[in-house]
């Protein structure tokens, strides 16, 4: 049956789409609305993964765990984790500008994949975590990964509406304020330090709900999941191209490069054998070019950020400003 | 939204134009680390894998003269990749079974997600880790090359009947490394040898003097390396030479690779030995790198005689099971469970013949007899190596 496969490979991508689309929200709040330059997204999916992982599964000797939880638990519970790691780092790093922040998260996320690889008692290290139970996992190919897009979408949709509702109030307003002009909004009382960190707090919970998905998706972790060309840049190109500072625009961003790089392998396969193992790596060349594209001629992104009545000022924002939405 | 329209216009054009010739051929999938870490090595193992598919095409094709395809997809060596390229490879192109993917952590969450669901059989020709061997795989899942505990475990047996009783161990730390060391730590110690240092090491660092010296200081005078030999073994190893932290070396088959030999000379590796897998055929090794050689490959690359054999047992399995997924498991268990008319590499009109008349067949790989245990795995055949000229010499055989 020629359709049912489009089906299951439409499903899969959608999937795909939708824990990535939250790991692009994630950022979104920390990069597109309070421009917290975050390099880090690989550390927080890990944690969250993992988090998940040792919640969910049944006890295996030599490995902390054995918690069995449902796995609604491990999710909340990957959210919960991700949000602490979060919050020393933020208390230390926030204060730095935005590029030593970046600088500062690349090596926290560094720490963290290092210690997954490392800590057998913990994440069993290099070989990972396998038996993760997914739920409706027992149902046939098809039905069970629509029963857990339904899961994906459902989760997607809450966390975007959450999202969108947050930033629509004052709150939303606030960080923009933060962002743009950070000296301002320290003049109008504001506590920038501590919203920053709400933020990234709130940011890094989401990337952390992103990487429970995918473990509860694949049923399986290893570190080579957490490789932060995978789950870092990916998602930065993911949200620029799509547009920072508009949710819609992350999610579409998401969309688009997920769909791009899955689909240009089916294009490529089309060429003979000897060009086709070669255009493998075009692929790769093809995303960076895509980026470049974009920066180029549509700095904005995709769906630019929309511009309400409270319309941001121009001019002469000091402290840390998305550069894709000036100019 | 226009990108996006363009995009899913595109994706409906790449599929219709592959959805008509999907009955004419028979496909299996060839899913690789392209991209990513392996990618030195990759690209000879789909060579060697394309070997058996035009092989088979030569000889009369498969089932009713059908041509066999071989659909190359890239894994990239992480599940990201791996399972799009598995969905794709299932779904979109049909493949009846798959070769792969290559790296472990990529073969975990492809069969998870992916091919234990839609009951695709797959065979990894290079996805050493131990948790293969415990997926509950409804009996899809197979390697060609052995679990690392075996090697481990091998070796440690052997550098006990040799008289090292005490020895460091310094492994690269991913999941070959770890896997190997646990193994061989485990077995190492139940026969009553002790361990003076264990370590784990990271890759691709400039030096590693404080990590031998660290493990020099458990005063064993042997280092096990558990490491690739064109990386951060070689580092190690040069490290250890250049400023005699240990006097004997001892590698898994990860360093029975040319680099050392060339870089540090054969003159100071006298006290170097590796353990490897070798063919326990040897005519079918042989047959192999000369079919090998033929078409420009390289045959000692590393798991081109695993890809090989991969790829040809499945084409094997499918010719006996007919164009359908669900058999070609249990097709597979019957086409070399070590009874029945022997079958060489390339032998492939031969094994057809004997197939259309109901003869028990049994393939014998180039890089092993490939007699599948329970859990689909084999057991393999290692030997000790030691250098000699610019090359390596067997000095023992492995039990």
């Amino acid at each position: 049956m020629e359709w049912l496969g489009f089906v299951n490979y439409a499903v899969f991508m959608a999937i795909f789409i939708g824990i990535y689309a939250l790991l692009a929200l994630g950022l979104n709040i920390q990069w597109g609305y309070t421009g917290l330059f975050n390099a880090g997204i690989a550390g927080f999916f890990a944690v969250g993964a993992y988090t998940s992982a040792i919640l969910t599964t049944p006890f295996v000797p030599g490995r902390v765990g054995g918690f069995d939880l449902p796995v609604p638990v491990g999710w909340l519970g990957a959210m919960v984790a991700a949000g602490l790691i979060a919050w020393p780092i933020g208390k230390i790093c926030l204060r730095l500008r935005s590029d030593y922040l970046a600088i500062a998260t690349i090596g926290v996320a560094e720490i963290i994949r290092l210690v997954v690889k490392s800590e057998g008692w913990l994440t069993n290290a290099a070989r990972g975590i396998t038996n993760i139970p997914r739920p409706f996992g027992d149902l046939a190919y098809t039905m069970s990964q629509l029963a857990y897009l339904a899961i994906v979408a459902g989760v997607l949709l809450a966390a975007y509406l959450l999202v969108e509702r947050q930033f629509a109030s004052p709150w939303g307003r606030m960080m923009r304020a933060i962002r743009d002009n950070e000296d301002a909004a320290r003049a109008m009382g504001k506590d920038v330090p501590y919203r920053r960190l709400e933020a990234f707090i709130f940011g890094s919970a989401l990337m952390g709900l992103g990487g429970a998905l995918f473990v509860h998706f694949n049923r399986t972790i290893t570190p080579e999941a957490i490789d932060p060309m995978v789950a870092t840049f990916l998602v930065w190109i993911m949200l620029i191209l799509g547009g920072s500072g508009n949710n819609r625009g992350a999610i579409l961003g998401v969309a688009v490069v997920w769909i791009i790089w899955s689909v240009s392998e089916i294009v490529t396969d089309r060429l003979p054998h000897e060009y086709a193992v070669k255009a493998k790596y075009l692929r790769v060349f093809l995303i960076g070019l895509m980026l470049q594209l974009v920066l180029r001629f549509r700095p904005e992104g995709l769906l630019p950020e929309p511009r309400g009545k409270g319309r941001r000022p121009e001019a002469a924002a000091q402290g840390a400003r998305p550069p894709a939405a000036s100019d | 939204m226009k990108t996006l329209r363009i995009a899913a216009l595109a994706a409906l054009l790449g599929a219709t134009a592959l959805a008509a010739p999907a009955h004419a051929d028979v496909k299996i999938g060839l899913l690789g680390g392209i991209s990513g870490p392996i990618a030195a090595m990759a690209p000879a193992m789909i060579d060697s894998a394309n070997l058996a598919i035009s092989q088979v095409n030569e000889a009369g094709g498969i089932l009713d003269g059908r041509k066999l395809i071989g659909v190359v997809g890239d894994s990239a060596c992480n599940p990201q990749n791996a399972t799009d390229a598995a969905t794709k490879a299932v779904n979109l192109e049909g493949v009846i079974a798959i070769v792969g993917p290559h790296c472990s952590g990529a073969v975990l969450a492809a069969a998870n997600s992916v091919t234990i669901p839609a009951g695709v059989t797959i065979v990894t020709p290079s996805g050493t880790s131990p948790e293969i061997t415990t997926l509950q795989d409804n009996d899809t899942v197979f390697r060609t090359v052995p679990s690392d505990d075996y090697q481990g475990r091998a070796l440690a047996r052997t550098l006990l009947e040799r008289g090292t009783t005490k020895v460091a161990v310094a492994y690269l730390n991913n999941d070959y490394g770890k896997g190997l060391a646990e193994a061989f730590r485990a077995e190492f110690e139940e026969k009553g040898g002790e361990i003076a240092g264990f370590a784990a090491h990271e890759g691709e660092r400039a030096s590693y003097r404080s990590n031998l010296a660290d493990l020099a200081a458990g005063g064993a005078d042997t280092l096990v390396i558990l490491d690739y030999g064109d990386g951060s073994g070689l580092t190690m190893l040069r490290q250890a030479l250049e400023n005699g932290f240990f006097e004997n070396f001892v590698g898994g088959d990860g360093m029975k690779s040319d680099a050392p030999i060339r870089e540090l000379g054969a003159d100071n590796l006298t006290t170097f030995i590796a353990s490897a897998p070798v063919g326990q055929q040897s005519d079918a090794l042989e047959v192999f790198n000369k079919a090998f050689s033929d078409i420009g490959g390289d045959p000692n690359a590393i798991f081109v005689t695993t890809s090989y054999d991969a790829t040809f047992m499945l084409a094997l399995a499918i010719e006996k099971a007919g164009a359908d997924k669900s058999k070609v498991s249990a097709a597979l268990r019957e086409i070399s469970n070590g009874e029945g008319e022997p079958i060489l590499p390339g032998e492939w009109a031969k094994a057809k013949e004997l197939i259309a008349a109901g003869t028990a067949i049994d393939y014998r790989g180039a890089a092993g007899e490939h007699n599948f245990d329970e859990a689909g795995d084999v057991p393999g055949a290692y030997a000790l190596f030691k250098v000699s000229g610019s090359t390596f010499e067997v000095i023992a055989e492995m039990e």
